[in-house]
């Protein structure tokens, strides 16, 4: 480290409303080095990347370039710097060509105002053939599969000669040989001086490419290290933040009983909360709405002995399946609606008598939920959008219990509440598995699988990639599992 | 940059496509194959309807929507005498779109017409698209509406709506008894038509001191209108003793507010001589209208468009004025479609 | 949901003050004989805005409701005078006119249905699907005669179809029935949405598709119900206006839909869905007439009433975006 570095931040904080994104962080990125960047998911790591790619502002301390101090206002400035980022959430417009999207705001131009567009394909040729993929500049970026758009998006930074690289989970779409060239192409431009920062959750990866790793968790820095020096048990034990211990609870299930609901690979009895373990993109959301209805599903699913894989949503809602969506604002909540209308927007048939639904009956139903989950919200009136995030969460678990589901699905049903909310909607749940509840839950959290689950399903690319109880349940195994069965 | 206005597919969207059902499914294989349904329906349905390639001469006839029975009777009766005459027709309407009207000519002249007979979407908004069709050797005969220019056109043959205003109103006055308080239906008031007949109207009713003109609305020539406001501005006008309307299909609007109203004896007056209003003279619910000749200027036109694709002359000046007719329930039975049976 | 009152007394406003200004203006405003002509013109603004708040409370616009009032008034002619004509055997059947009222209705309905089914099963955006079953509606209520008006709606004693007229002519408790029928429409309609299971769905569908889908409701279903009120609502409207005039005209209904809009939006129902009621849309309905009345008693000219009408529709939704929301 005789070097300066090219990228550095230096105490850096950021504050959303309501949360502490990033706590004093110092972080350091050199000439010809690959540093890895790891923690679990909401740990800071896009935040801190955003920061360095000039999308976010950092609130406190400072970024400096070559050790000089510099401001990042704009994704143009950070572009100024020769800082570029390739995003988790690939950035391509799916209407416009391969050659297109790789030049889009930095087109190649004839006489000042044409754009080159023979030139740019003659570009985009040579970038791809580099990568070991000649897709032929004109390709729709819409009609690729996952996996190419990836490295378009590598192609894309490419172009523009970067200095910085920061790549955002560049392989989590990506095939084992396409990771190989991504690997090489990594190695050709360190050997040209780049500074590559790489996040990733595959353990294995990390630790071969990376030259240094930093290990965030709740916004701080809990762990730097040459990667030479360490091993994947360091880094996990870092990420969760203790040791692998884990406490499992006394099952209510017992497993001499029929499962309640049977799909491919999955059964869930009565009274037991399986977990199902997965990085961003495992595909759990998939699974858990195909079990609802919201997509196909190849597997014939069952509930308490009857299939109800040819019923609809609402069906399936009937019979007695329940979710709580990953997504409160997006698919959870009702915005325009008022909590207790939130709240007993799935139990209305029951409610209603004769076609009519009394305002005392519905008011009586919802302000008992929101007793019984310990809502903090003056009245069943209030409006929704008026409640924080962990009680919004327990509305629309309580819209979820007024049908009386004998399994309840849940995605990520702590995403973005405070750690008090967390601990509440564990004992929550924890509560309807006793009352004989079938709870199956995703999550991307190691502590929050094996407080709170009986079993561990972990799925990584679409599939179940590992089946354990709890009791059986080591980090290590359940990180490797979801990092692609590596290990 | 990109990152900040990069294009993100919302992942609920992105899915759309994936068959959810069947049903879903089929839709996604059936709108691959649509651009070639639509073609095929497209094909089929041109193949219905264009006409064999023209062996004899064609007449592209060309007039205002069809949903008012002037206009139809004006374009039935233009098609049926150039059929006698052994001409092949197109009848297309430009629902007063002057546009519209400028792409039907353009269609008329690509399909070689041999004339057009147009009844047009406007006075000075016509006059390029008729250059246009003469310049492409088309002659186009004018009727019901003038256009502001001379030389375009071969003829304009217009009914004399403003003899025909003065007509209905010396009935208006005579039936009034030459004097009480009247009200007055507009047409659509950036309609010359509408502006010709009140004209006429008032240059003979104003002559009378004792009539006396207590409220004036316009009901874009519109029976729900007429009707609607008929009923409203006879809350604010009490004793009023007839109503005089730009049209009929207001005139009619009209006599409904007031026979709702208990008002029977209130005289109505209206213009067009359309076949309801016609029938509504004969049974007494109006008391009289003017009728437009117009299927005898269209049946004229056609008749000159005969003499001049065959001497080359009309034999008649461009501008042309037929006289219009009163109907009373005296003459009633005498008239038919736009004019005498 | 519930009619926020806040919102409601605001319109409500609006229709004070403005009817203030025209009795202050024309003192045959405020006479009750004025008062009742105004309700009964509201009255068909009234009905096709509470078909079109159901549209709108569940995110979609319909602008088909102007061409089935015109479609359904020539159904209820043509079969009035022509009777249905069955050209194979050579025979004519008259219909009651309960069977012409019914046939009527069920167009609407039935138009109200493609439409639903366009935009709940085949996904085509509602501006789209309504705009082209407008035009499709409105030639076939001109192929339905050719152009022409089917006059005299008075029907003949012998064939059993007399009466139609009375449907906008009539009164009881000296109360034109067109009244009447918004009033009964307006209170099933208030009832409906705020108080059934269907009307929640709705608001729930406006408000976040996605969650309504994952609570159970039948997202296809309500769109597809929403659009056949809709539909239902305007054929009710074709038979009033064509019992009034005793006449059906096919272009009749022309911009009607964009009244109808202008009144749910008047009335504080959100365009993009799940905010709203009916109560609300029966005042906007209000303030429009009473503007489309009023300015005709004082005899300002038709032009001038376009330039006001537009200025008090801006007006008020400006007003209303200006009011601070709790969120």
């Amino acid at each position: 480290m005789t070097d300066l570095p090219i990228l550095e931040a230096r105490g850096v904080g950021k504050t959303f409303p309501g949360t502490q994104a990033l706590d004093s962080v110092d972080f350091a990125i050199y000439p010809g080095k690959v540093h890895a960047l790891v923690g679990e998911n909401g740990a800071g790591k896009s935040t801190l990347v955003k920061i360095l790619a000039g999308i976010e502002t950092p609130t406190t301390g400072t970024l400096l370039e070559s050790g000089r101090p510099i401001r990042l206002e704009s994704t143009r400035d950070a572009d100024r710097f020769g800082i570029g980022v390739i995003h988790q959430e690939l950035n391509l417009l799916p209407d416009l060509s391969v050659a297109e999207n790789i030049f889009v705001g930095h087109e190649l131009r004839r006489y000042g105002v044409l754009v080159d567009r023979a030139g740019q394909r003659r570009v985009t040729r040579g970038l791809m053939a580099r990568l070991d993929h000649p897709i032929p500049p004109d390709t729709l970026v819409g009609s690729l599969p996952l996996g190419r758009r990836q490295l378009v998006e590598i192609a894309k930074a490419l172009a523009r000669r970067v200095r910085v690289l920061m790549m955002d989970e560049p392989t989590s779409a990506l095939s084992a040989a396409e990771v190989e060239v991504l690997f090489r192409v990594v190695r050709e431009l360190t050997a040209a001086g780049v500074a590559v920062v790489y996040i990733s959750h595959r353990m294995q990866e990390l630790l071969r490419l990376a030259d240094d790793v930093t290990v965030l968790r709740d916004g701080r820095v809990v762990g730097r290290a040459a990667a030479g020096e360490i091993d994947a048990g360091w880094i996990v034990a870092r990420m969760t933040g203790r040791a692998a211990e884990a406490h499992p609870r006394e099952t209510a299930a017992s497993s001499d009983k029929p499962p309640v609901l049977r799909a491919g690979e999955i059964e869930l009895r009565a009274g037991e909360i399986v977990g199902l373990y997965g990085l961003m993109g495992a595909g759990r959301t998939e699974l858990l709405e195909s079990l609802i209805g919201l997509r196909s599903s190849q597997d014939p699913v069952w509930l308490d002995g009857a299939r109800i894989d040819r019923l609809d949503t609402a069906g399936r809602i009937r019979r007695g399946l329940a979710m709580v969506s990953e997504d409160r604002q997006r698919s959870g909540l009702v915005p325009t609606l008022p909590l207790g209308a939130n709240i007993t927007l799935a139990a209305l048939r029951r409610l209603a008598r004769a076609g009519y639904l009394s305002a005392r009956t519905e008011d009586r139903a919802a302000a008992a939920q929101i007793a019984d989950l310990g809502i903090r919200a003056a009245g069943p009136r209030v409006p929704i959008t008026a409640l924080s995030g962990g009680n919004q969460q327990k509305a629309v678990i309580a819209r979820c219990l007024l049908t009386s589901p004998k399994v309840l699905l849940m995605d990520q049903p702590t995403r973005g509440i405070d750690v008090g909310a967390k601990e509440e909607i564990y004992r929550l749940m924890r509560r309807l598995a006793t009352q004989g509840m079938a709870i199956l839950f995703a999550t991307s959290e190691i502590a929050e699988v094996r407080d709170v689950a009986d079993r561990i399903l972990v799925m990584a690319r679409g599939r179940i990639a590992a089946a354990v109880t709890a009791a059986q349940a080591t980090d290590e195994a359940l990180v490797a599992a979801a990092g692609g069965g590596a290990a | 940059m990109y990152a900040q206005f990069g294009y993100q597919r919302s992942p609920w969207r992105t899915h759309s496509c994936v068959p959810r059902r069947v049903s879903t499914r089929r839709l996604c294989a059936l709108r691959r194959r649509a651009p070639l349904l639509l073609v095929l329906a497209l094909a089929s349905l041109f193949a219905a309807c264009s006409p064999a390639p023209p062996a004899r001469k064609t007449i592209a006839i060309i007039t205002p929507s069809h949903d008012n029975p002037f206009f139809k009777a004006e374009a039935d009766a233009a098609a049926a005498r150039a059929g006698e005459l052994g001409y092949l027709t197109t009848v297309n309407s430009h629902d007063d779109d002057a546009h519209r009207q400028d792409e039907l000519i353009d269609v008329a002249v690509a399909n070689r017409a041999s004339a057009i007979v147009l009844d047009n979407a406007g006075a000075d908004a016509t006059v390029a698209a008729l250059r246009k069709a003469k310049a492409a050797g088309i002659p186009c005969f004018l009727i019901d509406r003038e256009i502001n220019a001379t030389g375009v056109a071969v003829a304009q043959i217009v009914s004399n709506n403003y003899q025909g205003a003065q007509l209905g109103g010396q009935e208006f006055v005579r039936l009034m008894g030459e004097k009480g308080s009247y009200l007055e239906l507009l047409g659509r008031e950036s309609d010359n038509n509408a502006q010709i007949r009140t004209r006429g109207f008032h240059d003979v009713i104003d002559r009378y001191p004792g009539l006396i003109l207590a409220g004036q609305q316009s009901a874009n020539w519109s029976q729900t209108e007429g009707f609607q406001k008929m009923e409203t501005m006879i809350q604010a006008h009490h004793g009023v003793k007839g109503v005089i309307a730009g049209n009929d299909t207001m005139a009619l609007g009209a006599r409904a507010a007031l026979e709702a109203a208990g008002l029977d004896k209130v005289i109505v007056v209206g213009f067009d001589g359309s076949p309801d209003a016609i029938a509504a003279v004969g049974r007494g619910a109006l008391e009289a209208t003017v009728l437009q000749p117009a299927s005898v200027i269209a049946r004229l036109a056609v008749e000159e468009v005969h003499k001049f694709l065959t001497t080359g002359a009309t034999g008649a000046p461009e501008k042309q004025s037929i006289d219009c007719e009163l109907v009373t329930p005296a003459n009633a039975a005498e008239f038919g479609l736009f004019g005498r049976k | 949901m519930r009619a926020h009152f806040g919102e409601l007394s605001r319109a409500l406003l609006a229709v004070v003050l403005v009817g203030g200004i025209f009795a202050w203006i024309s003192p045959a405003f405020l006479t009750s004989a004025n008062l009742t002509i105004l309700v009964k013109h509201v009255a068909i603004n009234a009905i096709l805005g509470i078909g079109m708040t159901f549209v709108i409370l569940s995110g979609g616009i319909d602008l088909s409701v102007g061409a089935i009032v015109g479609l359904a008034g020539m159904v209820a002619g043509g079969l009035i005078h022509h009777g249905l004509v069955f050209r194979g055997w050579g025979v004519v059947v008259y219909q009651h006119t309960w069977l012409v009222v019914a046939a009527a209705l069920a167009t609407g309905l039935a138009v109200g249905l493609v439409n639903g089914l366009l935009v709940s099963r085949l996904s085509v955006a509602p501006f789209i699907a309504t705009l082209g079953t407008l035009y499709m509606a409105r030639g076939a209520a001109l192929l339905s005669s050719g152009g022409a008006t089917f006059p005299d709606l008075g029907g003949r004693p012998e064939l059993g179809n007399t009466g139609l007229p009375v449907l906008g002519a009539g009164t009881f408790a000296s109360i034109p029935l067109p009244i009447w029928i918004m009033l009964g429409f307006a209170l099933v309609a208030a009832v409906v949405a705020a108080r059934t299971p269907f009307g929640r769905r709705v608001y729930a569908v406006g408000g976040n598709e996605r969650a309504a889908e994952l609570s159970g409701v039948r997202v296809r279903g309500i769109k597809t119900a929403v659009y056949a009120i809709s539909g239902f609502c305007a054929a009710a409207v074709g038979l009033i206006i064509a019992a009034e005039l005793g006449a059906a005209h096919p272009a009749t209904g022309e911009t009607f839909e964009l009244n109808a809009i202008a009144a749910v939006v008047l009335g504080g129902t959100s365009l993009s869905g799940g905010r709203g009621s009916i109560g609300g849309t029966i005042v906007g309905a209000l303030v429009i007439g009473e503007l489309a009345d009023g300015l005709v008693l004082a005899g300002v000219s038709e032009f001038w009433q376009f330039v006001i009408r537009g200025l008090v529709i801006v007006l008020a939704v400006v007003v209303d975006q200006l009011q601070p929301r709790r969120s």
